[in-house]
């Protein structure tokens, strides 16, 4: 069987090559659709993954934020926060706890009048990795007041403040508009430069350790949090999911959220673009599918008298069908491979577009490669494009041998 | 004959048996809203190492009997025994099979694979055959140069004359050493000389004991054959092996 | 002051005030006996909480600024249809509007507030405006509505962008199919074409006759692919106007778009089929009946 299939693949490759430019078009159309559905697929896994990888970037599996909110979805905090977290890491299933409490800071005399900051505990921190200098130490106690706060920073507060590492400035909180005076100042010392996972890349940001962001923000916020992240002993769902419950049963006051729920929101939110991924996915499908199918249909019409011979001549009807169905097969696959390194161009291009979304964490991707889904994806575009062959291939098949004959002597 | 050819190893014994019988054949198409019969009750009966032209004016019926001759359509009424075999019993894979292994064919247009090379397209039955790429490669070879083109073997049909595309047609027809080698108008397409270098290699096929039946309205094709039948409104109206003369007008 | 002149975001917990009302309202009561008891307070809810908690105006619900809180009793004077603002679509949660100086209150904000919306004379320079006040400005800022536009309509122009790329790689693969079938379907046709010429038509003759034929294939699909894109922009709009429960137009064929659809439809077509024919009658006709 190998020895037919061999000659009838040189056939079918031969019937390909028969008409150059028609064959390269139908490659190209073929190339381009498969592009757009890798596109698609990307897209719609890609969301997904990013947010999946970038949620769990530093282990943290839950999220606990104020009841009914996502986190840093608004300004809301909670108090009590000692006692939750301390809660927390009494768990024997909660391996860590990081606490964080976010706020605006105005900096007067600079050029950037305010600054997002955010409070953190520098040993359990999970929301920035540190590129150059030195991290926030973990304090002791309190940093006495004539003496600079450690601050780490990221790169664009470095460009908007035209400040280097090293250099000092000052924090205020509690601003009185009427009076013209801040209620409390600290100077801060740029210690670091590090990448903020969750923060926008064009959103600069200050990072200082979390008792004195408290401090610089007052008695109000002495023991207040926006959000804790907790990292549990075993990392799979069902352990996630029974802390997640334990939380939920004993801490009233909070809303925790496993990085299932947490990607399943935000999926709702870009639902959008999952669903006109899979639109334009099956769009792409449908035009590889009637590209091989109108390409195989009028290669066959034109050869009818040729096929009519070759089962003159002995050859059986699956014969002719395997010898169709390989010329739809050959045109899939080479459309196939022109299109996977489109497709990962072009998957460039859109996720430069989209990544210029307002408010996106700096690490999150829309497009992003997944092989299985990527494979899974170009295989049904070709088993989609032999199967466009599948009817003509049925209709040279079955040829009626001498009517086909006589009029193509007629013809 | 073209020179550098060699005896083709064709096993083929020769014998007064009757390779093909037709018994009482017809053939009827409808065409439109009306039934129109191109073969109308055509008893014949061909040996083993004959040479038969079937003539006739056109659309006498000479085609449509040559398809009923190679198992390539099946008779209204009557039966067609090649060999024994009632074509109108077998199945279309046993019909493709026997057509594949005991009957070769040749046509007035050739209708060889334009993109494949002359030793591909002979190779294409022997492939069908299940014949490993060495022994195919040699078989089309032989044949190649049993029909003169031994050296035209990687030529493409268009970079071959007419001649030349009918002898690889020619060659494809004898590749699996069928009992029966059929043509339709083989020299209707050539011109005059090399329709007569083909007559040569056909007398040379029937020579080595290849059983011929052509349809033709080639007077000289009519006189190279051993026996003609010549047809009217789809039947016989003479056979030269019933002792009539044929009328080659 | 108004409802949207000066807002504060804050999460609030609203409870429904069920089961409650003729014991708290006595407690309100017995505490403010001998004084004039309080007003109670309206606030506006947004429709999707109004449908999912099945208020009304006029029903009565706590409001507290910490769950676990007693808060107060309010009532729902007004439900408000939520904007079509596509920054806004895909967010769940329910909105609610106090008066300043209740939410202040509420909060314990004191005098605060996060922004304030200031609108100037006629005849002002909004620019010499906002300098004035930037100059004399301590802890904010000020900025034109228009540069706040501009920055909250980001999401629009990426998205816009996204649309307008999908389109052009649609718009690619569209091409080549309508080339690849038109070349396909006139090669169907190359006897029938070789006929013509040996008949002593010229060659400028058919290419006018097989454009205009592709042409007229174009402008037909279109008026078909303006009909589905009319019908599919309504389904479109119908689902994710249920699914995100706004009055947002996802989907808007106008007649620029019409346009646009058929000028590229029709200019696909007529140069595929211009390329398909030049190919064909450049060909000797001897050639194209296979001779």
């Amino acid at each position: 069987m190998p020895l037919i299939t061999g000659m009838r693949g040189t056939l079918a490759l031969a019937t390909l090559r028969r008409h150059p430019a028609r064959t390269a078009l139908a490659i190209l159309g073929i190339a381009v659709a498969a592009a757009l559905l890798l596109d698609m697929v990307m897209l719609a896994t890609g969301m997904r993954e990013s947010f999946r990888s970038l949620l769990l970037t530093r282990g943290y599996q839950l999220r606990v934020s104020p009841k009914g909110t996502l986190p840093f979805d608004s300004e809301a905090t909670i108090d009590g926060a000692s006692a939750i977290v301390s809660a927390l890491r009494a768990n024997p299933e909660i391996l860590a706890v990081s606490p964080s409490l976010g706020t605006t800071l105005a900096m007067p005399g600079s050029a950037l009048p305010s600054v997002f900051t955010l409070g953190l505990e520098p040993d359990v921190q999970g929301d920035y990795a540190l590129d150059t200098g030195d991290d926030l130490p973990v304090p002791q106690q309190a940093t006495p007041d004539d003496q600079p706060l450690p601050a780490v920073v990221n790169r664009s507060f470095l460009l908007r403040t035209g400040r280097r590492l090293g250099d000092t400035l000052t924090v205020s909180a509690g601003l009185d508009a009427q009076l013209r005076t801040a209620a409390r100042s600290r100077r801060v010392q740029l210690r670091g430069e590090a990448r903020f996972f969750y923060v926008p890349e064009e959103t600069p940001v200050l990072a200082l350790p979390l008792a004195e962001v408290r401090r610089l923000l007052g008695p109000t916020y002495r023991d207040r949090m926006s959000l804790a992240m907790a990292g549990t002993r075993r990392g799979d769902s069902a352990a996630v999911e029974s802390v997640r419950r334990w939380i939920a049963e004993t801490q009233p006051r909070v809303t925790a959220i496993s990085t299932e729920t947490a990607i399943r929101q935000v999926e709702e939110r870009l639902s959008y673009f999952r669903q006109l991924a899979f639109v334009l996915g099956a769009i792409s499908l449908g035009i590889g599918f009637l590209l091989v199918a109108t390409l195989v249909t009028l290669s066959v019409n034109e050869r009818r008298g040729e096929i009519a011979v070759l089962r003159a001549i002995g050859t059986p009807r699956t014969g002719v069908l395997q010898q169709v169905l390989l010329e739809g097969l050959g045109l899939s696959l080479c459309g196939i491979v022109g299109g996977l390194g489109l497709g990962l161009l072009t998957a460039r291009w859109l996720n430069g577009i989209l990544r210029d979304f307002p408010g996106l964490p700096a690490a999150f991707n829309f497009f992003v490669w997944s092989p299985q889904a990527a494979w899974q994806s170009l295989l049904l575009l070709l088993v989609s494009g032999t199967a466009a062959g599948l009817l003509p291939a049925w209709r040279a098949a079955s040829t009626p041998i001498a009517h086909t004959l006589r009029e193509d002597a007629i013809g | 004959m073209p020179s550098g050819k060699s005896s083709l190893s064709v096993s083929v014994s020769a014998s007064a048996e009757a390779v093909i019988r037709c018994e009482q054949v017809v053939r009827e198409y409808t065409v439109g809203e009306s039934r129109v019969a191109a073969v109308r009750g055509i008893d014949l009966a061909i040996a083993r190492g004959e040479f038969v032209a079937i003539t006739g004016p056109s659309g006498c019926g000479k085609s449509t009997l040559l398809h009923l001759l190679g198992a390539i359509d099946v008779p209204s009424q009557g039966r067609v025994l090649i060999e024994g075999r009632d074509t109108a019993t077998l199945s279309d894979r046993e019909a493709t099979a026997f057509r594949l292994r005991r009957i070769g064919f040749v046509f007035q247009r050739f209708y060889l694979m334009p993109m494949l090379s002359a030793q591909e397209n002979v190779e294409l039955p022997l492939a069908e055959a299940g014949l490993p790429p060495a022994a195919r490669r040699a078989r089309a070879a032989e044949l190649l140069g049993y029909v003169g083109l031994g050296d035209r073997r990687s030529h493409r049909p268009t970079q071959l004359s007419g001649g030349e595309q009918q002898r690889v047609a020619i060659a494809r027809a004898l590749a699996n050493a069928p009992a029966l080698v059929l043509a339709d108008e083989p020299t209707g397409e050539l011109d005059v000389a090399t329709g007569e270098r083909l007559l040569e290699l056909f007398a040379q096929l029937h020579a080595d004991g290849t059983t011929l039946v052509f349809v033709t309205h080639d007077a000289r094709v009519a006189d190279s054959a051993s026996r003609v039948v010549r047809l009217l409104d789809g039947r016989v109206q003479q056979d030269s092996a019933a002792g009539m003369m044929p009328d080659t007008a | 002051m108004g409802w949207g002149r000066r807002g504060v975001l804050a999460t609030l917990i609203v409870w429904p005030a069920t089961g409650l009302s003729a014991q708290a309202a006595d407690t309100i009561r017995a505490s403010t006996y001998g004084r004039r008891p309080p007003a109670v307070r309206g606030i506006a809810i947004d429709t999707r909480m109004a449908e999912d908690l099945g208020l009304a105006p006029g029903a009565r619900v706590r409001l507290s600024a910490a769950p676990g809180d007693s808060g107060e009793m309010v009532e729902v004077a007004a439900i408000v249809e939520r904007r079509a603002d596509p920054a806004e679509v895909a967010r769940r949660e329910y909105r609610v509007r106090t008066h300043l100086d209740h939410l202040q209150g509420l909060l314990g904000l004191d005098d605060r507030v996060d922004r304030f919306a200031i609108g100037v004379r006629s005849g002002t320079a909004v620019d010499s405006a906002v300098a004035r006040i930037n100059h004399a400005a301590f802890g904010f800022r000020a900025h034109p509505s228009r540069a706040v536009a501009v920055e909250s309509s980001r999401t629009f122009q990426v998205v816009e962008r996204f649309h307008r790329a999908i389109g052009f790689i649609t718009v690619v693969a569209s091409a080549v199919f309508l080339l690849c079938l038109l070349l396909l379907s006139i090669e169907e046709r190359k006897r029938d074409i070789a006929a013509l010429r040996l008949m002593g038509l010229s060659r400028r003759t058919v290419v006018r006759a097989l454009v205009l034929e592709a042409a007229l294939v174009a402008l037909l699909g279109c008026v078909l692919g303006a009909g589905i894109g009319t019908v599919a922009s309504w389904l479109v709009n119908a689902h994710f106007q249920s699914l995100y429960r706004t009055p947002l137009l996802f989907a808007l064929l106008t007649p620029g778009i019409f346009l646009f659809a058929t000028g590229t439809s029709l200019l696909l077509g007529v140069a595929a089929g211009a390329v398909a024919a030049w190919r064909l009658v450049r060909t000797p006709p001897l050639t194209l009946m296979g001779r």
